[in-house]
């Protein structure tokens, strides 16, 4: 069969020595950038471009896709260990993962999120091999109108994901849209809410907003509260997760995995949309949805899955098309152009050794990210030993040096500790900061793409029932919402089910 | 007399003043340099900063740091580079033609591109290419006309952004050839070739690196290219000059700039340092992988380009009502 052939011209690739060192050496500096808490895979791989020169383009590409999904698995550290999410796609691992962390079940929680990382990153590699070639066909399928009906969905799902008021959600979604505005108008080119400052023209960045409401203000919120150890010490056996544990987290993990090679394949979906969106499903399918929030290990599963398998599935478009799936697969693109592969549809048949091999090296790179990563978990976890007096100034530290490294400007930096006060705020009034950040990041994407769909139709809004996938969407929307909207309803039909 | 002395004095002493240490630096660079490139990684002006960088860096005997400030259109990273120190160590190399319409694009821009920045020298000329998706029963110029004078508003053109290059020019076009089509904005030239080859659009003009493998696989139809030449990778495909359309030189001009003000000799130093690099083989292998051609020349050759496209392209933008602010 030729995907057997292909995937063992994959592999041959993949094995050679040196690819597995260029590997190995991609996957630990993913780790140790994803640790750190926004120092991102970016600016990283930017700086390493020139490095890869003088290496072959399979070796230098295997490296640079390894920074990337290392970054994923190091990513969840520091969200589960101290509420700092490390990357962006981690944001929602910060939830369950530092509750359970809270709980004196950091060692679980690590393990679960690699191991579904794992889990996501083969299956992933599968997905890739078998059905690169129609997903990246779907992806082609999917214009203005689709995108509009899947940012619907997506921003209604968040609403799910709050614990906590609709009411207080919704507030808050809007707050993110409010705030998502700030910034050139893609449409008309217009500044809206800028203030004649040049920083904000761009509009605000989603990391140092995060970074600020999750891991700043949890930090304060944490100085308030009088010394107490806050972690109970941990057993060894305590670090491994029990098996009702890997039970409950397994069908999360698969959903995940599914639901995030999906979305990974969509252009400009990247690093938000699809632990977000797992989130919001395990919540939904789960019989008792209060535990959420409050350190369920499906919270960590799913979205850990959801994440490592969309930061595979973006290199379809990459791959098959020579089409950046987001800013990351742009640098990618400019990684093989300086190789002098020129991206685009006909990679896949002019050097199938590259393309098989790139993918072939993300099931030996995930390898060797489970062998690095479980053993260091009760490393992670002694992390949690440390005084808080002292881990604290550092956690900082890190934040604002990565903040500043996302553009080299210290407005980011001056961004992040403004978002902190607010998000401390949030706190004290009892308010999930969530929601606002899923508004922040889709809705730009959400206004973008319904005015360019208006543009194109004439202003003609029926587009968005007439296009099948658009309107299967938005179908949903309306299930999600008749379903919010009646919860009696609901709760019988899952009571019926369960019997 | 006493007063033609002090005069003259006064005169050879400004000359030292001016002359001395300039003579001294000129030679010198006394800590790394900087290269600003005012977008985020992966781009050409950052694919070409980063060749440059390492080449550079052995020519002066400083490192060389490239440094990414995206943001505003570009106007964040080059108004850091007009308002650094004028002594030729932070150096902006991006596509000029974002700098010829940034003072008719935004009325609050704040620096002068004319008097805050010095150019160093041209580093690349990307022609553009114009193309259709299949769908558009049109391979050239004429037919595309046709079609589109038959089948008013169907004809949608992806740019870039508002104001950027491509958006102009087919602006401008549309304007000399008579026609009508939507001007559809993305975020970017990668989103918008996308956007294209998808259908949701109809028509692009942008960069060769972008649109050649979409018209090599068939997946858009090349219907003419800018510069003075065909393109090799498409020798069927003709010049814009040869059919007759206006704004043959539309493309990406990738140049490099100083601070205002630094002394002549530093940038006469950086200028000949970077005609040095793109005369090597191995540099102008990599330019033309990105779909361009080296462009030496002197630091007044940029100047020129640029007095000149603040008129035409600015008076595009002004006639034709493309203004964010």
């Amino acid at each position: 069969m030729e995907l057997f052939d292909n995937l063992l011209l994959g592999l041959s690739t993949a094995l050679q020595f040196n690819n597995l060192l260029y590997c190995l050496i991609g996957v630990v500096i993913g780790t140790a950038i994803g640790v750190l808490p926004g120092i991102g895979p970016i600016p990283t791989i930017a700086l390493l471009l020139p490095f890869t020169f003088g290496l072959e383009p399979a070796s230098s590409l295997i490296m640079l896709a390894g920074i990337f999904y290392g970054a994923q698995y190091g990513g969840s550290t520091t969200a589960i260990l101290v509420n700092v999410p490390g990357e962006t796609s981690s944001v929602v691992t910060c939830l369950d993962g530092h509750e359970m962390a809270k709980q004196g079940r950091a060692g679980p929680a690590l393990a679960i999120a690699a191991i579904s990382s794992f889990f996501a990153g083969t299956v992933a590699t599968i997905i890739i091999a078998v059905l690169s070639l129609p997903l990246a066909d779907l992806a082609m399928r999917f214009t203005a109108v689709e995108y509009f009906s899947l940012l619907v969905l997506g921003l209604i799902a968040a609403v799910v994901l709050a614990h906590g008021s609709v009411m207080k959600s919704l507030a808050m979604v809007f707050l993110g849209l409010l705030l998502g505005v700030i910034g050139i108008d893609v449409n008309s080119g217009a500044a809206r809410m800028t203030f004649g400052v040049p920083s904000l023209a761009d509009g605000l960045d989603f990391v140092p907003v995060a970074m600020g409401m999750f891991g700043l203000a949890e930090i304060i919120a944490n100085l308030e509260r009088p010394s107490v150890q806050r972690v109970v010490s941990q057993k060894l056996h305590d670090l491994i997760p029990s098996r009702a544990d890997l039970k409950a987290a397994f069908p999360a993990m698969v959903r995940g995995t599914f639901l995030g090679s999906a979305l990974g394949v969509l252009p400009g979906g990247g690093a938000a949309l699809p632990p977000f969106s797992s989130y919001a499903l395990e919540k939904k399918l789960a019989k008792d949805p209060s535990r959420f929030g409050k350190g369920a290990i499906e919270g960590v599963a799913g979205p850990e899955a959801a994440n490592n398998a969309g930061a595979q599935t973006s290199f379809i478009p990459l791959l098959t098309l020579g089409i950046p799936a987001n800013a990351l697969m742009a640098l990618m693109i400019g990684a093989l152009m300086m190789q002098g592969i020129q991206p685009g549809p006909q990679v896949m048949t002019e050097q199938p050794e590259l393309v098989w091999g790139v993918i072939a090296s993300m099931w030996t790179g995930n390898l060797m990210l489970l062998v690095i990563n479980l053993p260091l978990v009760g490393l992670w976890v002694s992390m949690l030993k440390i005084p808080y007096r002292l881990l604290f100034p550092a956690i900082v530290l890190f934040c604002c040096i990565g903040t500043y490294g996302i553009s080299n400007s210290a407005f980011n930096v001056w961004l992040m500790l403004g978002c902190a006060v607010l998000g401390y705020f949030f706190i004290k009034v009892g308010v999930e900061p969530a929601p606002l950040l899923l508004g922040l990041v889709l809705g730009p994407q959400l206004e973008e793409n319904f005015r360019r769909a208006m543009q194109l139709s004439d202003g003609d809004p029926s587009v968005f029932l007439t296009r099948p996938i658009s309107a299967v969407l938005l179908g949903v929307v309306a299930l999600m919402l008749i379903a919010m909207l009646s919860p009696a309803v609901l709760r019988k039909r899952k009571e019926a089910l369960a019997e | 007399m006493n007063f033609r002395l002090m005069k003259a004095i006064a005169a050879v002493a400004a000359l030292a003043a001016v002359s001395v240490p300039s003579v001294v630096r000129a030679q010198e660079f006394e800590r790394p340099v900087r290269i600003v490139v005012p977008f985020a990684p992966g781009g050409t002006s950052d694919i070409l900063a980063r060749l440059i960088s390492p080449k550079l860096s052995e020519a002066i005997g400083q490192p060389v740091v490239v440094e990414n400030k995206p943001g505003a259109a570009g106007n964040i990273g080059a108004d850091s580079v007009a308002k650094a120190k004028a002594d030729g160590h932070t150096l902006l190399l991006m596509d000029i033609g974002s700098l010829a319409v940034a003072p008719s694009l935004f009325t609050d821009l704040t620096y002068d591109v004319q008097k805050d920045l010095a150019p160093v020298g041209m580093v690349m000329f990307g022609p553009y290419v114009l193309a259709v998706n299949p769908s558009v029963p049109a391979k050239t110029v004429p037919e595309l006309v046709a079609y589109a004078k038959a089948n008013p508003g169907k004809l949608a053109v992806a740019n870039s952004g508002v104001g950027a290059l491509n958006h102009i020019t087919a602006v401008a076009l549309a304007r000399d050839l008579g026609i009508e089509w939507k001007n559809v904005p993305y975020k970017g030239g990668a989103a918008a070739s996308r956007a294209v080859v998808s259908g949701e659009s109809n028509v692009i003009i942008n960069g060769s690196t972008a649109t050649l493998p979409f018209v090599n696989n068939k997946q858009l139809t090349g219907i003419a290219v800018t510069g003075e030449k065909r393109m090799q990778a498409l020798p069927e495909v003709e010049t814009f000059k040869e059919a007759k359309l206006p704004l043959n030189d539309a493309g990406t001009w990738q140049g490099l700039l100083t601070t205002g003000n630094t002394p002549p000799e530093t940038v006469a130093r950086l200028n000949s340092e970077l005609n040095k690099i793109l005369a090597m083989p191995e540099i102008q292998e990599k330019i033309a992988e990105q779909g361009g051609m080296v462009r030496p020349g002197a630091p007044d050759d940029v100047k020129a380009w640029l007095d000149t496209n603040i008129k035409n392209w600015g008076g595009i933008v002004t006639a034709s009502g493309i203004k964010p602010n």
